[in-house]
């Protein structure tokens, strides 16, 4: 090739390697050896993936939900800060709470308006997740017990019409009174089922919570420990056998 | 003794003006909501004349905006 | 109008016109005005030890004229420092249930007759004389419990040991703490935690061996949680057989095969000694290293007898011993992986982390509890992670009072308050305390609790006293003791203060005062005493459990033993009852001291409480300034060489699911109480079975069907409960025992630790039908 300091790199008289082949010959060592680290990698990766997991994520509709999801509590427990904890903001009331939904435990629809930019919907969980102060609203979120169901579109949508199609005989129950302690002082019973709403301090610590349920004891941890549900109304009679 | 209970509704932003007016009044006794504008009036008087110079006293008052009548009882 | 009829026209008035306001504003709240009319006056607040469980928080509870109408923390208790649990908070809503003993019964051609409480009491009183007469005095016999306050136990311990002088004394804690006190015993010589609840303050990692600390021992699952929030990398290990709610706020949950927790504690030693974590200097200089017997049995045969050999050896035996447990052996007998075992060694190994340890009933109610307590101390012997802040093997008591009535008096067949039956110089200590000759304390242990209720079956017992214990709900294989309890010549004689399955099968039920009706003490899980004042009258003809056997014990003629008048006699208890403990070891606070504070601990040495034992640091008790085992004669602390034997009936093919049973948080043991108060009854109105949902599915099971449990020795229907609040592996069934419609214990068996007793109620083979 005309390079005054290059040497032969092979003994003189025997025909030298095409250097193409080589390179080529390199770049398959190459990918083989690439192969080798990555397979067993993919395969414990595929292994490693639980497939009812995966489907279930798919569903996003735990069959049977209810009362098995404390981890969620102690999980926002541990993440949740004490200032915020602390939050004491006085914009939510019950009545603004209860006048969003039809009736109590019934999915409350969205007050504001769902910005899309570029042909994206905002995610709600953006400001749901864990609450804090939205400049645009001015004001506190309030923050969602069930983060894990992340198709929010399918229970909670925007009105966009006060008026209705036909009026309506539609009655529901009273909410929950505030105030049950059996005891003067004592902790009062859980007022809602708890279905879907295992995570107490969403709803019931920090600057976005409804006023008249804000809990002043927050630290303390579990509250499952002092607060049960009431799952009947009918008092204990004895039946001997 | 008639004894009677009411809600009273405060004129607006006149809740606590119209709580210290009917605590000051003789025979009554307030129960004041803390998320409500209304208060729960229990009137008890030693007879029928007092407890009707009462309600109409405190139904001058200006921080009152209407009184409803829940409960009562008299003797006769 | 009377003044009684006028308030009852105000608040009337005023409730109708809240009910208006709350149907015209939803959510209308006068928080500062309740609509209840309280009796006139103020409220009066008293400490007292809540009634509930071993953790021994301290209440204030509200007495209104003349009944308990609310309770707050004690903020001066150093246990919860103000917080309770929903059973704390409610606890005095016990004493009100509508269907209270109030007058005493005597069974009379079948019927309960209400008797006055003084001829009930000649009735036992006769009774006992007559039992003793025909068949001797090993034929009457008291089975009591951790529940007694220290001055019930005291008494009974007094007037069956040093007055009629038999050794048929035994208490429900058998049931519950028997493996805990064993296991102290062989390790340490001496009985109870040698740490205290600091240690939760101070830990950096926790582990619970088989115990559900959310739900059984709230407060101090809390104080848990606190520490882990307040500081980085504290980490929370939930080692279980099944999944709770403790697993939910767990770090790491790691489910094992039920038994095998002694392979995985050997394991762990195994992998110590291997990385060498293990901490020589402790270990040569305060550590010996024993084995004793193996292939133990199971006890299932009445007459079951057991006594263990010890052989000392050395720390090399102990690592040959070892081999047979590397990880990955555990792993094939414990189904948890080697890694996740070398995991836990390394947190036990790590010399930078304070490891404590929780265990309770999956630790204790095991036929082989006393080896897997050993196994457990083992552990933190070796790392020398012991009797220091944060560093603590602690044992949690189950029942408020089983150390300081059952551990601490000494209310078990071989046991007296200080030292044992079998020893001259304790019977001749307690004759002279007691006032007895020293013959009369017999020197042979009879019967422990399930031989003693096999003894009443078979006849060799024929009259037995229960106080504030439901052994009709709670013994294991309850069918045989049920029906043993009833058959022709057995007398039966129960205290308790509502209807149970076990008042059921009385012959006489004499009304007791329940725990503020009566003044006296409890004792904790961290050896802290405490003391209640009487804070109510007690209902009807209601007479405290130690005056029930005061008043038999001067009518079978003991009245020089038991002088004392109403108005003193706990104080005169407390004081003869300390003389046991007066050395530095387990000195007792005096009574002045448990009445103005909320809760001392003992050792109480000079006004000083000893927190953490065998530390010279802390510990007045040892002989210089570091670790002193003093219990032991060599004062060192036993590493016992305990290996893995199967459980005494496992799944087969006939009976294919582990049946384990236990608690919820709002129930207390058999409901007795905790279902007569409505907040709780409404939270858990049922028992059910916790089934796993791959197995419920393959059964074709949702929530609340029908489901048939059933043992080689009963069976039971019951709803299956699926996706709550615990989750068993597939291949094992949790149920609940605090229903008294389903009693379940008549599905268990009755296998127990061959060392100390105990009933393991947490393994027997079930099948399940569909119903």
């Amino acid at each position: 090739m005309g390079n005054p300091d290059y040497k032969p790199d092979h003994k003189p008289g025997l025909k030298p390697k095409p250097k193409q082949k080589l390179k080529i010959g390199k770049l398959f060592l190459l990918f083989v050896l690439f192969a080798v680290i990555a397979l067993p990698l993919v395969i414990f990766k595929a292994f490693s993936v639980n497939p009812a997991d995966a489907i279930a994520k798919v569903n996003t509709a735990p069959v049977l939900d209810f009362d098995h999801n404390a981890g969620q509590l102690f999980r926002t427990y541990n993440g949740t800060t004490p200032s915020y904890m602390e939050g004491s903001s006085t914009s939510r009331t019950l009545d603004y709470y209860y006048s969003l939904r039809q009736y109590p435990g019934s999915p409350p629809f969205v007050p504001h308006d769902l910005v899309v930019e570029k042909g994206v919907e905002q995610t709600c969980l953006s400001c749901h997740e864990k609450g804090g102060f939205t400049q645009s609203m001015n004001r506190f979120t309030p923050v969602t017990p069930h983060p894990q169901h992340t198709y929010c579109g399918q229970c909670h949508m925007k009105t966009v019409t006060q008026t209705l199609f036909k009026d309506t005989d539609w009655v529901s129950v009273q909410p929950p009174r505030l105030g049950r302690s059996e005891l003067g002082g004592s902790p009062p019973p859980i007022a809602h089922p708890i279905q879907m709403r295992e995570n107490c301090i969403a709803c019931h610590v920090g600057p976005g919570t409804v006023v008249p349920i804000r809990v002043e004891h927050p630290m303390r941890g579990n509250c499952r420990q002092c607060h049960v549900p009431e799952e009947t109304k009918i008092l204990f009679t004895r039946n001997p056998k | 003794m008639p004894i009677f209970s009411f809600l009273a509704y405060p004129e607006t932003r006149m809740k606590t003006q119209l709580i210290k007016d009917l605590s000051s009044m003789q025979y009554c006794e307030v129960k004041p909501s803390d998320n409500q504008d209304v208060l729960i009036l229990l009137t008890d008087t030693p007879d029928e004349q007092t407890n009707k110079d009462l309600i109409n006293t405190i139904k001058e008052l200006d921080s009152l905006q209407s009184l409803s009548m829940i409960f009562g009882h008299t003797d006769s | 109008m009377t003044i009684t009829r006028r308030n009852f026209i105000r608040s009337m008035a005023l409730n109708s016109a809240a009910i208006a306001a709350a149907t015209m504003f939803p959510g209308i709240s006068f928080a500062s005005w309740k609509p209840i009319d309280l009796p006139a006056g103020s409220i009066q607040w008293s400490k007292t030890p809540c009634r509930f469980c071993g953790t021994g928080c301290g209440l204030l509870v509200g007495v209104s004229g003349e009944k308990a109408v609310a309770v707050k923390g004690d903020p001066n208790c150093s246990v919860n420092k103000g917080l309770c649990c929903v059973k704390g908070y409610h606890s005095v809503q016990i004493l009100y249930g509508k269907d209270r003993f109030k007058t005493a019964y005597v069974r009379k051609n079948g019927k309960m007759v209400p008797t006055p409480i003084k001829e009930a009491l000649d009735l036992v009183a006769k009774q006992m004389k007559a039992s003793i007469d025909e068949k001797g005095k090993d034929a009457v016999s008291i089975y009591g419990s951790g529940q007694w306050s220290i001055p019930d136990g005291y008494a009974a311990s007094k007037f069956f040991k040093g007055c009629i002088g038999t050794n048929n004394v035994e208490a429900n804690a058998r049931l519950c703490m028997a493996s805990a006190v064993t296991g102290c015993l062989t390790t340490f010589g001496l009985d109870e935690p040698m740490g205290c609840y600091e240690d939760i303050d101070n830990a950096d990692v926790f582990i619970t061996w088989g115990n559900n600390m959310a739900e059984m021992h709230p407060v101090l699952f809390s104080r848990m949680l606190a520490n882990r929030k307040s500081k980085t990398d504290v980490k929370i290990i939930d080692l279980t057989t099944r999944s709770t709610r403790s697993s939910l706020a767990a770090d790491k949950s790691i489910i094992f095969n039920p038994q095998s927790d002694l392979a995985i504690a050997n394991a762990i030693c195994h992998e110590i000694i291997k990385n060498n974590w293990v901490n020589q200097d402790f270990v040569t200089k305060h550590v010996s290293f024993h084995k004793g017997k193996t292939n133990i049995g199971y006890g299932t045969e009445d007459h079951f007898k057991f006594k263990d050999k010890q052989e000392n050896v050395d720390f090399e035996a102990f690592k040959t011993f070892l081999a047979d447990y590397t990880p990955e052996i555990a792993e094939k007998i414990s189904g948890v992986s080697a890694e996740d075992i070398k995991y836990l060694a390394a947190l036990y190994g790590d010399p930078e982390k304070k490891v404590t340890s929780f265990w309770t009933m999956g630790m204790n109610q095991h036929t082989r509890g006393t080896w897997i307590n050993n196994l457990v101390y083992n552990i933190h012997l070796l790392t020398g992670k012991i009797s220091s802040p944060g560093n603590s093997p602690f044992s949690l008591t189950g029942q408020p009072s089983a150390c300081g009535t059952v551990r601490e008096v000494g209310t078990l067949t071989h046991k007296l308050p200080h030292g044992v039956v079998m020893k001259e110089g304790a019977r001749k200590m307690a004759a002279k305390i007691w006032g007895v000759p020293a013959s009369n304390i017999d020197p042979k242990p009879t019967y422990h609790t399930v031989e003693m209720f096999r003894a009443l079956d078979r006849g060799d017992i024929n009259f037995m006293w229960i106080q504030v214990t439901n052994p009709m709900v709670t013994m294991p294989n309850l069918r045989r003791y049920r029906d043993g309890a009833k058959k022709d010549g057995r007398f039966i004689v129960v205290s308790e203060i509502y209807p149970t399955p076990t008042s059921d099968v009385a012959d006489v039920i004499l009304p007791s005062a329940l725990w503020v009706e009566r003044e006296g003490f409890f004792g904790n899980s961290e050896r802290r005493t405490q003391h209640n004042d009487q804070l109510v009258p007690k209902p009807g003809e209601a007479m405290c459990n130690t005056w029930q056997l005061i008043e038999v014990a001067r009518r079978m003629g003991f009245e020089k033993q038991f002088p004392w008048s109403q108005e003193t006699y706990i104080e005169d208890i407390w004081n003869e009852y300390t003389k046991f403990h007066d050395t530095p070891k387990h000195r007792m606070a005096p009574y002045k001291v448990l009445k103005a504070r909320s809760g001392v601990q003992w050792p109480y040495v000079d006004g000083k409480e000893t927190r953490w034992r065998y530390n010279g640091k802390y510990d007045p008790a040892c002989k210089d300034d570091t670790f002193d085992f003093y219990g032991k004669p060599d004062h060192r602390a036993w590493i016992w060489l305990r290996p893995y034997e199967p459980a005494a009936e496992s799944p087969d093919r006939e009976y294919p699911f582990w049946l384990n049973t236990g608690r919820v948080l709002e129930h207390w043991h058999t409901g007795s109480m905790t279902r007569r108060i409505p907040i709780l009854h409404k939270a858990v109105p049922e028992s059910y079975v916790e089934i796993n949902p791959e197995d419920a599915k393959d059964m074709g099971l949702v929530n609340d069907s029908k489901v048939k449990i059933s043992s080689r020795r009963g069976s039971l229907v019951m709803k299956a409960s699926i996706n709550g609040r615990g989750n068993p592996p597939k291949g094992m069934v949790f149920v609940p025992f605090f229903d008294e419609s389903y009693l379940i214990n008549e599905v268990t068996l009755d296998a127990f630790c061959p060392i100390s007793k105990q009933p393991d109620y947490k393994k027997c083979a079930v099948k399940l039908e569909k119903v």
